[in-house]
């Protein structure tokens, strides 16, 4: 009897550890911009449908926040960011392969307001307007979303009038929150963000050369342990699928086959 | 670096205010759930002190959803005054006054509770009508007990984080108290501004409770000090 | 001081183990409500002074109703004129002897002064004016006690086991403190005790009181 019952736990023992490389599934962690959510979201089952035995973990934020993350040692594979700087700021302390970098895609920046009720805002100029009382955007800081919101602004000459009623968000999706509750009056997201809320309504693009290209970037994180899965991710992410998925989503693509810059 | 001082002069003014909010509504509640029976009294007790034990991210959801331009209590605002709270210093106050007040309440409870019912009596039949019992017999001896209720919800306004950034957002300047400024530094990786910060709110909460035992114990009034017949 | 007072008690209030019914009259006289611990002795008192309410009946002094519960009167504790000396006294522990016993002053200005300092004379405890409760002995802190009650000019003086925490000596001092004190203010004086020999000692009349109800009622003799 005593000797029976050993038997099942004694299985488990000698098969339940096997050398990790071997067997078990891969798991890759992809910190990425807020703004890809939906859109990486819906590519994952598609890498995981193709690479058996690989299973993501996605971890969103603002850009500068996971860039923070990695800087501070977190267990990151891959890393998208929604800016060019995160990257340049990772890329200069060797935390990611540069040999792995690339622009994933483009975005535009637009001004949303709630789509509930009339609002007076019509366009960019029109926040400098005592009648907008709150605006949200990113935090510059860590947000690139922030912070193109913020050259727009000063490019449009009304950074001072609207810095005293700007709410700084921690990330494009908590600006989109503020606007669809109609706690702020207006907020500046990129356009896919806008796209996903049914509660927003786009009143104005920013104009191109009113801030530097909304460019998002990817690359392989140095201490990877697998570094062979997370290349592979990188690949598939600029693969025929993975465009078809952000074009639906409404971001711009690089036009020709990815390269650097 | 050059420190920007909005957010310790932000945290001040809020905790300031609200500390005047707690105070009075903390003594008066506790003085009125004192000595008194009534059904359900165990429920509204808890009822005071639940922002003590809740989360204070809670408590703040709780006022996010009331404040907001389509809550109960925004949208009311709006309409008959024309006023948004959220996102304001006052919304950023009134979460540190909810979160501090059980502190100041139960402080005082305790404080009211431990005075001895026949004093207050004989006051009475000394002619003394309630507000001169209150004045001149319950309140200066739940004094040392009010003190301390109220440096504890001053540290504790001071502080507040999990409230205040659901209904404060993060303006700079306007609504970007210590507790937030340090959170939105460390998050964009300015760790010398977060640590800053987070030195300057640690000497002024430990001034303060070090300004509170000191007070304790140097103004020991003459009655307390007592005790011994001198005769 | 006082002349020609009368203090009608006729009430019932439930206690948790009993229901109290009480019934007398106390003329210019020391009343002795005597009783073993638990007996509604310091509720009587309590009801008198309006610090208690009544389930029924009424109290009456010197013809002014302060409660009844069929006539619906109230009066609060404030406005009855009754002197008060607690058990342990009850001096008020944050306040010096001096406004203690000023504490409930009806007089104003010099008034008030020329009575206080009758008063810390009568009961000699002049030299004790600047000192807090917790630096008084017991037999002080008793005299105190009387002069403040007294200072408010009572129509009737309430004493609830006032010398129950005393050593004999100093209780035989007080107690004449106690006499001598109705022989010149002559208003009515309620003396609640529970012991037999301080009954017998300062009453001209007493009421003895057992489970709520008056057992048994006598007069001093001769």
């Amino acid at each position: 009897m005593l000797r029976l019952s050993w038997l099942p736990l004694l299985a488990l023992t000698t098969c339940g550890s096997p050398p990790a490389h071997q067997q078990g599934p891969v798991r890759l962690t992809v910190s990425a911009a807020a703004s890809l959510r939906e859109a990486l979201t819906e590519i994952e089952p598609l890498f995981e449908a193709r690479s058996p035995g690989t299973d993501l973990r996605l971890n969103f934020g603002a850009s500068g926040a996971l860039r923070q993350q990695i800087e501070q040692g977190a267990r990151v594979d891959v890393f998208v960011s929604a800016a060019e700087r995160p990257m340049d700021e990772l890329t200069v302390r060797g935390l990611v392969d540069s040999a792995t970098r690339r622009v994933l895609a483009g975005n535009e920046l637009v001004l949303v307001v709630p789509s509930a009720e009339p609002s007076p805002v019509r366009s960019f100029a029109e926040l400098a307007s005592p009648r907008v009382r709150r605006v949200a955007i990113g935090a510059p800081a860590s947000v690139p979303a922030g912070e193109y919101a913020r050259e727009t602004l000063r490019s449009l000459g009304i950074e001072r009038a609207v810095s005293g009623k700007t709410v700084y968000a921690q990330n494009v999706r908590q600006v989109l929150a503020y606007v669809e509750s109609g706690n702020v009056d207006a907020g500046i997201v990129y356009r896919t963000d806008a796209a996903v809320s049914g509660r927003v309504r786009v009143v104005a693009a920013a104009p191109p050369a009113s801030h530097r290209p909304v460019t998002y970037m990817v690359a392989v994180v140095s201490s990877t342990r697998y570094p062979r899965e997370a290349r592979a991710l990188g690949a598939f992410l600029l693969g025929t699928e993975s465009r078809s998925v952000l074009r639906r989503h409404g971001f711009r693509l690089p036009e020709t086959a990815p390269a650097e810059p | 670096m050059t420190l920007d001082w909005h957010p310790l002069l932000l945290s001040l003014r809020v905790a300031s205010a609200a500390l005047v909010l707690v105070v009075v509504a903390g003594t008066l509640t506790a003085r009125a759930m004192t000595g008194r029976e009534f059904p359900g009294k165990d429920v509204v007790d808890g009822l005071l002190v639940l922002p003590l034990v809740l989360p204070p991210v809670v408590t703040g959801f709780l006022l996010l959803f009331l404040l907001g331009r389509n809550g109960p209590v925004g949208s009311l605002l709006e309409r008959v005054f024309g006023v948004q709270l959220l996102f304001t210093l006052h919304a950023a106050t009134l979460a540190a006054a909810v979160v501090s007040f059980p502190l100041m309440y139960q402080s005082a409870k305790a404080a009211f509770q431990a005075v001895d019912r026949r004093l207050e009596d004989a006051a009475r039949t000394l002619g003394a009508g309630e507000a001169r019992v209150f004045l001149t017999v319950t309140l200066p001896l739940a004094w040392p007990g009010l003190v301390a209720g109220t440096v504890l919800a001053f540290a504790r306004s001071l502080g507040e984080f999990g409230a205040t950034v659901m209904v404060a957002g993060n303006i700079p300047g306007e609504t970007t108290t210590i507790p937030l400024a340090i959170f939105f530094a460390a998050d964009a990786g300015e760790m010398r501004a977060a640590g800053a910060y987070a030195l300057l709110i640690s000497v002024v909460c430990m001034a303060l409770v070090v300004g509170l035992n000191a007070w304790t114990r140097r103004r020991v009034p003459g009655w307390r000090r007592g005790g011994g017949r001198r005769a | 001081m006082g002349a020609g007072g009368v203090l009608e008690v006729r009430v019932s209030r439930r206690l948790p183990d009993f229901v109290l019914e009480v019934d007398f009259t106390v003329r210019d006289e020391i009343l002795v409500l005597f009783g073993p611990s638990g007996a509604g002795k310091t509720m009587t008192l309590r009801l008198i002074a309006g610090l208690e309410r009544p389930d029924s009946g009424e109290v009456m002094l010197n013809g002014r109703t302060l409660v009844s519960r069929e006539r619906h009167v109230w009066v609060p504790p404030r406005e009855r004129r009754c002197g008060f000396v607690f058990q342990d006294t009850a001096l008020f522990p944050h306040l010096d002897v001096t406004r203690n016993v000023l504490y409930g002053a009806r007089l104003k200005g010099e008034a008030a002064r020329e009575r206080l300092e009758h008063l810390l004379e009568r009961f000699r405890i002049r030299h004790l004016a600047r000192r807090y409760p917790a630096e008084l002995s017991g037999g002080e802190v008793q005299r105190v006690a009387l002069a403040r009650a007294l200072m408010t000019d009572p129509d009737v003086l309430l004493l609830d086991e006032p010398f129950s925490s005393l050593d004999l000596e100093t209780r035989r001092a007080v107690q004449d403190e106690v006499a001598a004190a109705h022989e010149t203010w002559r208003i009515p004086f309620v003396f609640v005790t529970h012991d037999r020999e301080e009954a017998e000692q300062l009453g001209d009349r007493m009421v003895f009181l057992r489970g709520g109800r008056q057992v048994h009622e006598a007069a001093r003799e001769g």
